[in-house]
């Protein structure tokens, strides 16, 4: 648990006052107490592993690699699974065979000729919906290169930048960007 | 749970991943005591590699007698000392957001229940640790980290300094002294100038 501030700075003020007073014994433990309260620094995140790359590359090993397969269960379930595949690959042919005599050329043709008339009537729909969206488009470019419709534009655009402007002075006026250690 | 020396007699086996092991359980003692002896994340991220490294390489010369953590604190302790004698100039990095990895005083103002006085408090005490910390000579800042920051024994430091007994104790004492006299130079302790700051705070 982390200490209360206020606990370090009572160890800090016992270790002075004592050491004024020359009570070392009392000195050394406050002292302590007040290192032993403050946690162990810490080295950059990832410092084991910049250790071991360089132990591994300055005595020219190489880092070991983990074996999948040393694992007893992931080699049973491999077992099983190729046993699986050897049993299913025995049954693969008469069933292939079966599946063959349901479907004939003519229905394969057919289905072909119906997925081909689908796709026409997809791109149809949306070679519509492209033009119609064209016609909206140059019917608004028209509206907007009136006189009228550009300056109401212009005035639409300046007022919000003028209220952009006076929300960043709201937001940022009283604040300094920069903060200044009074230290 | 391994035991530490089963996990080296396992990296002299050739597991890579019981030397990962190690390096995830001393990563934060390691680091701990390197960044608070050179106090600069990244000078104290490369000189912990660097123990590490050094470990592996010389793992065959551990001995499960002593304790593996003393053994891991000696290497430590003289790849640090090595590093201060070098006299590399630290780039002591800018106060910014960075300064919330690794430093102590982030670690203090890390309390995401805290109020933002209490954790300005923290992260002002945390930095004034750091000065004093860093005000020390380097065996004593060593002493004071390993013994009240780690809980070692001074038969550890000793085995890790290579110093007598008496000399940790010294350095100990001497340490402890320095220390306090710094806080108090930086307005910490009873009316001091931070402790009068804080009193005037509104409670949280």
């Amino acid at each position: 648990m982390r200490p209360h501030p206020q606990d370090i700075h009572d160890a800090l003020n016992r270790w002075l006052a004592a050491e004024r007073a020359d009570r070392f014994e009392d000195a050394d433990a406050a002292l302590r107490e007040m290192f032993e309260a403050l946690p162990l620094l810490a080295p950059a995140a990832g410092f084991a592993d910049r250790v071991f790359d360089q132990v591994l590359s300055r005595a020219g090993l190489q880092p070991v690699k983990r074996d999948v397969f040393a694992s007893l269960g992931l080699r049973l379930v491999l077992a099983a699974s190729l046993i699986a595949l050897s049993l299913g690959a025995i049954w693969l042919p008469p069933v292939l065979k079966a599946l063959g005599g349901l479907v004939s050329l003519s229905n394969v043709v057919g289905l072909g000729v119906r997925a081909v008339a689908g796709a026409s009537r997809g791109l149809a729909l949306v070679l519509r919906l492209g033009e119609w969206l064209f016609s909206l488009g140059r019917f608004l470019s028209d509206l907007l290169m009136a006189p009228q419709a550009m300056a109401a534009l212009a005035a639409c655009i300046l007022v919000s930048a003028l209220a952009f402007r006076f929300l960043r002075d709201q937001i940022f006026g009283e604040r300094s960007l920069t903060y200044v250690d009074p230290m | 749970m391994k035991s530490d020396a089963e996990l080296v007699a396992s990296t002299l086996r050739g597991s890579q991943d019981a030397f990962r092991e190690l390096v995830v359980r001393f990563e934060r003692p390691v680091y701990s005591l390197v960044q608070r002896m050179v106090q600069n994340p990244a000078t104290a991220e490369d000189l912990a590699q660097e123990v590490f490294l050094k470990a592996y390489r010389r793992l065959d010369t551990y001995d499960p007698q002593w304790k593996f953590s003393s053994w891991l604190f000696k290497i430590a302790h003289n790849t640090t000392i090595d590093h201060l004698r070098r006299g590399v100039p630290e780039t002591v990095p800018l106060e910014s957001e960075d300064e919330d990895h690794g430093d102590l005083s982030a670690v203090l103002a890390d309390a995401a229940s805290e109020s933002p006085h209490a954790a300005a408090e923290r992260r002002d005490l945390g930095r004034s640790l750091e000065r004093a910390l860093a005000h020390l000579r380097p065996e004593y800042r060593v002493a004071v980290v390993m013994f009240y920051a780690q809980g070692a024994s001074y038969q550890e430091i000793c085995e890790v300094t290579g110093l007598p007994l008496g000399t940790v104790k010294t350095n100990l004492h001497r340490a402890r002294k320095e220390l306090a006299q710094v806080m108090t130079s930086l307005g910490w302790g009873p009316g001091g100038a931070v402790a009068s700051e804080t009193a005037k705070a509104p409670a949280s």
